[in-house]
This record gives C-alpha cells, sequence and structure tokens, in this order.
C-alpha cells in the first residue's frame, strides 16, 4: 500500500458563494477545483478565489459535463499528482466541514474502502429531498444487497483513487447527478468496502443545488430502475433474442446486456431468498405481459411452433393466442426454476429410470457428452449435480450466456464444479480441454436445439414437426471429437417437481469422412426425434422462441471457429 | 525440420485413421485441404490442431488469421510449429 495522501476534489457548477469558506477551512489540503461549466463570469470568480488560497488547482471544463465527469477528472489529476485519496466535497456548502479529519481518520485506517458521510439531517432539509432521499436509498438497499451501505447519496466521501478510477473505467455509466449512487453500489458490487461516517448536513439558505430535482430524480430512478429490473427485462430478452441483425445487436449490447442481466438476477435471487417464488411470480407477471404483448416475433413463434405441434397431433391443444400466453408464462416459471435450483432450493426429482441410470452413470466415474434441449429446466439437473458435488459439469452455452452463468455461479454457488463455455469459441484450446475434462470423468453438456449464432454457423436440416429444421452440427462433431458416449438428458417441471429423461444417445458418435454430412444429418434426425417424444408430453415447455422453421438464407455451417480458418 | 515433417505425415495419418494414405504417401508441399491433395475437412483440421497442441505443446490460437496458411501443407505446419515451440 502506497503512502496515505490525501486531496480533496470540489465540483462545481456556477456555486461560488460557500467556495471561498470552503478553501479556507480546508487548512491548506491540497485541493482541486473542478469547474464544470459554469458561466464565464461565475468561472473568473471561481478562478480568482482558487488563487487566494494556497495548493488550490483551478481546471476549467467549458462544457457542462456533469458531477460524475467532474470528480472523474479531479481523480485522474489526483493520480497523476500522486495522491492515494480525494476526498470529494460539495461546493454549495452542505457538507459540516468538521467532520472532515474523521473522514480523513478513518480512510487513514481504512485504505482500500470508500468512506462515505452518513449525514444526520438538521430540520432545514429541503422537503423534496427529504422525501425522496430514504426512497433512493431503498432502492439502494435493494439492488446492492445492502448489508452495509451507508447513505448513497450523500457526496461528501473519501475515495482511494486508484480503486475508484479503475472500477469508473470499467463499469459506471452515470455522468450527472446519478453517478454519486452508482459508483457506490458498484463499488460494493466489486468488494470495495464501504465506511460511513455520520456528518451534519447544512442546507445554507442563500445557496442552491444543482440537483435538478425532476431531472436528477427522474434519471436515479430511472438508474435504479435500471438495475432493478435489469434482469426482468433482460434476462428474457437475451433468450428471446434472435432477430435477422442479432448480431449488430449484440455486438452494441452484450456488455450491457450482461451487465444488466447479472444485475437483475442477482437482485431477483436475492428477492427470491427473502420473499419466496410467489412473490417473484407477481414480480415477473407484468414482465411477461409486456413482453407478450410487444414481442411480436417471439409471440409469433410460440404459435409457430404450437401450430406446428398441433398440427403433427403432439400438442392436443389447439394454438390461440391464449395458449402462447401460456407458453410464455411457463417460461417465467422455467427462469425462476433456475434461479431457486441455483439459489437455495434443491429441486424435488421424480424418482424412475431415467434418475436411476443418471445416477448409474454419475457414479461410473465415465466422462460422457450430454446433448440437451431449451426443453424445461436442463440446468434444475446440473445444479443438482453442482450441488451435490459428485461430476464436474463443463457447459457449452452462448457467448454472453456463459459469462453471464460464470459470474453468476461463482457468486451463488461458490463451491459448484460448472464451468460454461462460449460456444461460438470453441476452438482448439476448448477442445483440448474438453477432452481432458472427458478423461477425468467429467460431463460436457451441450445443447441441440439452437442454432449457432453467427452465420457461418454449421447447420443440418432434418425434419422436425412435420417440417424440415435446421439443427446444429456442433454438439455431434463435438462428441465425435472427444470420443465419448453421449447421453440425452431433458428435464421438466412436472407438478411440484422435476422429471428427469436420461438415455443414452450413442456409445460413440463416429463421423466417418466419406459422408460426414450425411452421418451428422442422421444423429440431428435421431435428435429430433427424441425431442419430439418430449415435446409431446409437455409441449409449453420448449423454449426456442424465434422462428425455428424459417429458412436463414446463405446460412452455412459451423460451430468450431479454427474450422473456418483452417479451410 | 524434416523430421518434424515426417512426424506430422505420422501423426496425421495416425489421428486421423487414413486407411488409403501412408505417412510417406504425403507430399510435403501437398495441400492438406481443399481440392487436389489429401482434401480433409474441418473437423480433421481440428483434430490435427488438438493433437498438435497436446503433442509439442504449442498454443493454438483459433483466432489467428494465418491458421489456414499454417494448415496449407505439412511443410507450413512443420514451420508454424518449430516457430512457436
Amino acid at each position: 500500500m502506497t503512502e496515505f495522501r490525501a486531496c480533496v476534489i470540489i465540483p462545481t457548477h456556477n456555486h461560488v458563494a460557500a467556495l471561498d469558506s470552503i478553501l479556507a477551512r480546508l487548512d491548506g489540503l491540497p485541493t482541486i477545483v473542478i469547474d464544470d461549466g459554469s458561466d464565464p463570469a461565475v468561472g473568473a470568480r471561481i478562478d480568482a478565489i482558487c488563487r487566494e488560497h494556497s495548493d488550490v488547482e483551478y481546471r476549467r471544463h467549458d462544457i457542462n459535463g456533469g458531477k460524475g465527469a467532474a470528480v472523474m477528472d479531479g481523480m485522474a489529476r489526483a493520480r497523476e499528482r500522486g495522491f492515494s485519496h480525494a476526498v470529494q466535497i460539495d461546493a454549495d456548502g452542505q457538507h459540516d466541514l468538521s467532520s472532515l479529519p474523521s473522514l480523513l481518520d478513518t480512510a487513514r485506517s481504512n485504505p482500500s474502502a470508500i468512506v462515505t458521510g452518513e449525514p444526520q439531517y438538521g430540520a432545514d432539509i429541503p422537503l423534496v429531498r427529504r422525501i425522496w432521499r430514504p426512497f433512493t436509498n431503498f432502492w439502494v438497499a435493494i439492488n446492492a444487497v445492502a448489508l452495509h451501505i451507508p447513505d448513497a447519496m450523500c457526496g461528501f466521501r473519501v475515495y482511494p483513487v486508484d480503486a475508484v478510477l479503475e472500477l469508473v473505467r470499467k463499469s459506471v455509466r452515470g455522468r450527472r447527478m446519478e453517478f454519486d449512487v452508482e459508483i457506490i453500489v458498484k463499488a460494493h458490487w466489486v468488494g470495495i468496502p464501504l465506511k460511513g461516517v455520520p456528518v451534519k448536513v447544512i442546507y445554507p439558505e442563500d445557496n442552491f443545488s444543482n440537483f435538478d430535482v425532476v431531472r436528477d430524480n427522474v434519471s436515479l430512478s430511472a438508474l435504479q430502475t435500471r438495475l432493478f429490473f435489469g434482469m426482468l427485462w433482460r434476462l428474457p430478452s437475451l433468450i428471446f433474442r434472435r432477430n435477422p441483425d442479432r448480431r449488430v445487436e449484440a455486438a452494441r449490447w452484450s456488455s450491457l446486456q450482461e451487465r444488466g442481466a447479472y444485475w437483475g438476477m442477482r437482485t431477483l435471487a436475492v428477492i427470491y431468498r427473502i420473499l419466496g417464488r410467489h412473490i417473484c411470480l407477481a414480480a415477473m407477471f407484468p414482465v411477461i405481459v409486456y413482453f407478450f404483448a410487444t414481442g411480436g416475433v417471439q409471440r409469433r413463434a410460440s404459435r409457430d411452433y404450437l401450430e406446428h405441434a398441433w398440427q403433427v397431433g403432439l400438442s392436443k391443444q389447439r394454438p390461440t393466442l391464449w395458449l402462447s400466453f401460456r407458453h410464455f408464462l411457463s417460461f417465467g416459471v422455467s427462469v425462476l426454476d433456475k434461479l431457486s435450483a441455483w439459489t437455495t432450493h434443491v429441486p424435488h426429482i421424480w424418482p424412475g429410470p431415467s434418475l436411476q441410470l443418471l445416477e448409474h452413470v454419475e457414479t461410473s466415474g465415465q466422462g460422457i457428452v450430454v446433448i440437451t434441449a431449451h426443453l424445461g429446466n436442463p440446468e434444475v439437473i446440473r445444479a443438482v449435480g453442482a450441488l451435490s458435488g459428485r461430476v464436474p459439469v463443463n457447459v457449452l452455452m452462448h457467448t454472453e450466456h456463459a459469462k453471464l452463468f460464470n459470474r453468476l455461479l461463482k457468486e451463488l454457488s461458490p463451491t459448484s464444479p460448472v464451468r460454461a463455455f462460449p460456444v461460438t469459441k470453441v476452438g482448439i484450446d476448448t477442445a483440448i480441454v474438453l477432452s481432458e475434462a472427458i478423461a477425468k470423468g467429467e460431463w460436457v453438456v451441450i445443447a441441440g436445439d439452437r442454432v449457432p449464432v453467427s452465420e457461418e454457423g454449421r447447420v443440418v436440416e432434418v425434419p422436425f414437426l412435420g417440417q424440415v429444421a435446421q439443427f446444429p452440427q456442433g454438439p455431434f462433431v463435438l462428441a465425435s471429437l472427444l470420443k465419448a458416449p453421449a447421453y440425452l438428458l431433458f428435464c421438466v417441471r412436472e407438478g411440484t417437481g422435476f422429471r428427469v429423461h436420461f438415455s443414452k444417445f450413442a456409445e460413440l458418435i463416429e463421423l466417418p469422412r466419406a459422408d460426414r454430412i450425411g452421418a451428422i444429418r442422421r444423429y440431428a434426425s435421431q435428435y429430433a426425434r427424441s425431442l419430439e417424444s418430449r415435446i409431446a408430453e409437455t409441449p409449453l415447455q420448449w423454449f426456442n422462441f424465434y422462428s425455428f422453421w424459417a429458412p436463414v438464407p446463405d446460412v452455412r455451417q459451423d460451430a468450431i471457429a479454427v474450422q473456418r480458418a483452417a479451410e | 525440420m524434416e523430421q518434424l515433417e515426417t512426424e506430422l505425415k505420422a501423426l496425421i495419418v495416425s489421428c486421423l485413421f487414413l486407411e488409403q494414405v501412408s505417412a510417406a504417401d504425403i507430399g510435403t508441399d501437398e495441400p492438406l485441404f481443399g481440392e487436389g491433395g489429401l482434401e480433409l475437412d474441418s473437423i480433421d483440421a481440428l483434430e490435427i490442431g488438438v493433437e498438435i497442441q497436446k503433442k509439442y505443446g504449442v498454443k493454438i490460437d483459433p483466432e489467428d488469421e494465418h491458421l489456414q496458411e499454417h494448415f496449407r501443407t505439412v511443410r507450413s505446419l512443420a514451420k508454424f510449429v518449430s516457430g512457436m515451440r
């Protein structure tokens, strides 16, 4: 740890009245004043005041960039000047500087922490803020699973310079007033400790606040809502999403989506743990309704699928709008099931021959390839396996899901022997890791009913529910490469528990060079038959909300990046 | 280098279970993939890549733009492997 050297950062936007007295009370602490686009005349006055005090650096931004940006600029400057810590002080004089020494002392003894003032409000707090503040803190608490989050809106704090700059560079988006809140939540999130120190807050009468009640509260509440509903909005969309311009979409939004989903999932997990399944379902209901109402593509895909299943007699229910809605609801329930499986509740699995076979294979110690589907909740069985810790499992899934999944898993179930691999990047490295895993008796799990996202995706066309559809080659290519027995695993909800379907698919998947595509097509078709017989039992639990039968022009083949390169 | 080339030929034959081809039949400059040579395909490429990585401990980056060139012939492959070692 480097030496504790603190400076003060004062962001100001047209606040000048209190500045002189603030600077006078800082006792010569090195100070950086960031003039965040004040009117030129005010700027000149600020500059002049700064000159009157020793060791005060004046930095001007000609354009108002918001408090967050101003503080960050100050922090970057503080780092340049070799300060380890920076005290943020609002320029409106509302912070009681007599608390500064205790803030600094706390920071000195907790050098890695953010030390923030916890305002002890006097009676002079403006009414709107008094009303709003506890509300904001409530949301912050919910979002950050606030075990100990001090007042997130108090701008009187000490930042460890390096850690906070790093955090902001990585993940903080807010540049205006919501910055104060966001940085606290995210800091909590990445494990930067937070310490609260009681401070008095004064609202000087001759002053004004740049906290624009409407704009900033709207953006604050937007931030909170974004964090809170992140998963509710984004998790379904992550899974639902599969429109023609999905690559562009994915490129633009992937990091955001992943983050949102992660936050949302975590939040939901906490709510689930505290409030239980029914509340969560109730919370999700409007979201499902929203998705149903606005997700035309998904709704049509659902209808299309139900129509196919009905036409071939696998589904006994005539496809209607209502049935599609139930299909959506069933998807929502499955999301919750995943969550509960990974958090606290060990799901109940009905006994049966499949379960016996599963246990038999698990205890045999043989490495296998497991081909699953977007049917019901294969995750549940993975969760059971992981929780019991019997067999390490390697799951191949789409990139954005894989990252999210790994992160969540580490969080929710730290000892779980599950690893996720992004399916789009299965190259030689992954193949080697996976073949070593198989050799050690681990399982490799991959879904067989989702066509690779990339346009170069390798697919085969086989009949499915009465019409030719595309299936990925990847699972079969991978299984042949790994030279391990392949099993099919499905796990669907049945009443209050889950039903497992586990069966051997092939002792060894062989793809003779003479007719590889033919062989893959035969395997894919065998897989499609098995999937159909499961769909007949639980038609509303197959979750592929994109047009499965639509021809994708020019979709060629591939699951594996290196193949492309090698050709 | 010549020894490495011979080794690689043997590796290709054994890991792909080539039945009608022996290691000696593979020309050092014969194209491995595509028409007019061994006519291997992408799955073969992956198998070869995995074997090479296992045997020689070279790290093959699937994102490498020049991978295609490295895998073109036994000669280029040998050059690549010895360069990576």
